[in-house]
């Protein structure tokens, strides 16, 4: 009678055990989504997860949403794991890393099996997700940079309206820099000033990749007048020592004429400076057209159990429907062309400065540049910006900066090859 | 049937078992990992692969490491100016004035608080738009134009260096009051009628007796100043350039920045030397038995 009492016991327990696998058996298609700093779209998300799941009965939607600094920490320590997400939000080149070391899928096979896909979105942005010939993430939402230009301080300098060339840029930061007022200044992180280079023609690396291109007389001229500038006042000095609260901080403060930012920024100015409108700040493109862009973009993980499920998600989400209530949620722009089209259309009525600011960022967008694939692309930028920063900043000659910034870098792609 | 030293040996190591778990889990063991990691070549993504020397190597041509390593050196050689501002204090506060605890416990305050929370008091007090200290100084006509202090790569490093002091000049003031507490008041009194001054009595009496204490205040203090990781990342990200970059924040950098977790592992063992070294003199500066226990 023991005994039999014992094997129920035991047959019990081991029924308590196993339903949990098998209900997780039937339950096996889970999807993981780990998305950068966008908490706030919770209730987005939800209805977009409840909309997948109604398409796809069973399905599991796991969602975490990681800070700036902390989501890389964090997927990498997931990957080391050998439990990365299905689905991953990159920002700027950290992808390429991951591309490049086989952590991504390859979206090339499904989009070329879906053409309609890469239809949806801008070619260009959607090229910007490109590392030796594959597609590695599909975008999620865009931004790139501009010139905000406060018409006031403008008017009071006698300039009609924003410079056209990268002479004439200096020379308009000249004529507004006046006691604490500054002409110019640019956001330096993840290659944003690069346009300033990039408009003068200046290459960062040869074409096959393996050498430094920039240590031109070229490059020492533009470098000489953006220190003289940055001595005289012209340049604000926070273009080459702040990060995102300094340089936006100080442009809303309404005493510096031009701001080399991404759109991103306009949100945050806006917030602190009570002086913007429609009539004291304009939105304009930087001369040459070059822009640098700071993309978010969902790929999926090489770990990912589930590869075919969440490219459907990620195709989901980027749909002309949900990426239109993000556009509207959170006014920004998803590269979807419908979605933005429409989303701007509807913004002109309701704020039109915000719809200048982004209807910059679907224009020119063949002319994207400090957006390379590269592998190494936080080490180079490491190598290279300290050496910028030294010469606008006059605590080096240009020439001596730029030979110094080419030997680490060639040193660097050395141990690169 | 044990022996009652047997018996008392083995309850001994009970107790000290689960400590000593958590420290071979949390510090042998990551230690010896990141050692044998600086022989690697490793990324999440990559199996690992022998290196032998080449990070160390890279490390020697690694301007970065060097600036890191240099501005590490100037943090540590600013844990003395705290001490003695708080000896300074406690030496106030130890005497029979009004009061006295309140002060002790203003002084204590800022050591408790979470260390990012000092890092954005800082900063805002540091701010080159609203700061207190800019306000202060301009409002005293002590400067023309307000001081960029954080994003000035001659300013920034001492502005940290100042938070730091901040936060930690009431755990020094405790250390250093509980030291001056255990000097004899008998001993004082014999100096004095035998007319040693006022400084006789500090410099031959009460430091050499405050020694243990000075000691540990350096250490802790020594510690607490090279790893404040969240200070540096906080108010200056270790930046302008490297002007604010310690190891600790360029191990962060290399290994979650950068993917390069076995650089990163090279620069903690050359931190890991460092740290033992400076302990070590540090104990050797204090007659080389700091911490014993005595048995009698």
């Amino acid at each position: 009678m023991r005994r039999r009492s014992v094997v129920k016991a035991a047959l019990a327990g081991a029924t308590v055990l196993a339903a949990p696998a098998y209900l997780r058996a039937q339950s096996s298609k889970k999807l993981s989504i780990l998305t950068w700093n966008i908490a706030d779209q919770q209730e987005l998300f939800k209805q977009e997860f409840a909309d997948f799941k109604a398409a796809n009965p069973g399905v599991e939607i796991e969602w975490l949403d990681k800070k700036g600094p902390d989501l890389p920490a964090f997927y990498q320590t997931q990957i080391v794991a050998g439990t990365p997400p299905d689905i991953v939000d990159l920002q700027g080149a950290i992808w390429v890393d991951y591309a490049a070391n086989g952590g991504l899928v390859d979206l090339t096979p499904y989009l070329q099996k879906e053409p309609d896909v890469a239809k949806r979105f801008n070619a260009d942005y959607l090229k910007g997700w490109v590392y030796q010939g594959k597609t590695y993430l599909l975008p999620f939402y865009v931004a790139k940079t501009l010139l905000y230009y406060n018409k006031t301080m403008f008017q009071e300098a006698g300039l009609a309206g924003p410079p056209q060339s990268f002479d004439e840029l200096l020379g308009f930061s000249e004529k507004m820099a006046k006691a604490e007022k500054t002409g110019f200044l640019t956001l330096n992180f993840d290659w944003l000033y690069w346009p300033l280079f990039k408009m003068n023609g200046i290459e960062l690396l040869s074409p096959d990749g393996k050498k430094a291109a920039f240590n031109t007389p070229q490059t020492a001229d533009v470098l000489a007048k953006l220190a003289k500038a940055t001595a005289s006042g012209g340049v604000n000095k926070i273009s080459w020592t702040g990060r995102w609260v300094e340089p936006n901080g100080a442009f809303a403060a309404g005493t510096v004429g031009m701001l080399h930012a991404h759109s991103s920024s306009y949100f945050f100015v806006k917030g602190q400076g009570p002086w913007i409108n429609g009539q004291t700040l304009g939105a304009a493109q930087l001369p040459g057209y070059w822009s640098t862009p700071t993309n978010h973009g969902f790929a999926i993980s090489k770990g990912s159990k589930n590869p075919d499920l969440a490219w459907k998600f990620i195709t989901h989400v980027t749909s002309d429907k949900w990426a239109s209530a993000f556009f509207k949620n959170r006014s920004v722009l998803t590269a979807n062309l419908a979605a933005d089209n429409a989303g701007l259309a509807e913004m002109e009525k309701t704020d039109p400065l915000a719809a200048a600011v982004l209807r910059t960022q679907i224009e020119h967008t063949d002319k994207l540049t400090g957006n390379w694939p590269l592998p190494y692309d936080a080490e180079l930028k490491d190598a290279f910006w300290p050496e910028i920063q030294n010469a606008a900043l006059g605590r080096k000659e240009p020439q001596k900066a730029l030979a110094d910034a080419e030997r680490t870098v060639n040193r660097l792609l050395a141990r690169k090859a | 049937m044990l022996r009652p030293r047997t018996r008392q040996a083995l309850l001994l190591w009970c107790f000290l078992a689960p400590s000593l778990a958590i420290f071979l889990l949390y510090r042998v063991i990551p230690v010896i990992w990141n050692l044998v990691l600086s022989f690697q070549y490793w990324s999440p993504l990559k199996a690992a692969e022998f290196a032998g020397w080449d990070h160390y190597e890279d490390l020697w041509f690694d301007d970065v490491f060097w600036q890191a390593l240099w501005n590490t050196l100037i943090v540590i050689a600013s844990a003395p100016i705290g001490i003695a501002l708080a000896l300074g204090l406690a030496l106030l506060v130890n005497a029979d004035i009004r009061g006295r605890n309140v002060y002790r416990t203003i002084i204590f305050l800022s050591y408790p608080l979470m260390t990012v929370a000092v890092a954005i008091i800082w900063r805002w007090m540091f701010d080159e738009r609203v700061g207190l200290i800019n306000y202060a100084a301009r409002t005293f006509d002590l400067v023309d134009k307000p001081i960029p202090f954080l994003n000035s790569f001659t300013w920034a490093l001492p502005s940290v260096i100042v938070a730091n002091i901040w936060q930690m000049l009431g755990f020094y003031m405790i250390i250093l009051l509980a030291g001056l507490q255990n000097v004899p008041r008998e001993l004082h009194e014999a100096a004095a009628i035998d007319g040693a001054g006022a400084w006789h009595r500090f410099t031959r009496i009460t430091l050499p007796l405050i020694r243990p204490s000075l000691f540990l205040a350096f250490v802790v203090g020594m510690l607490n100043s090279i790893t404040s990781f969240d200070l540096v990342y906080v108010m200056t990200g270790g930046g302008p350039g490297r002007a604010t970059e310690i190891l600790v924040t360029y191990i962060y950098k290399l290994g979650f920045v950068q993917t390069k977790f076995d650089d990163a592992a090279a620069v903690t063992i050359v931190f890991f030397v460092l740290l033992i070294s400076i302990a070590w003199a540090a104990n050797r500066f204090t007659g080389g038995n700091a911490g014993a226990v005595e048995t009698e």
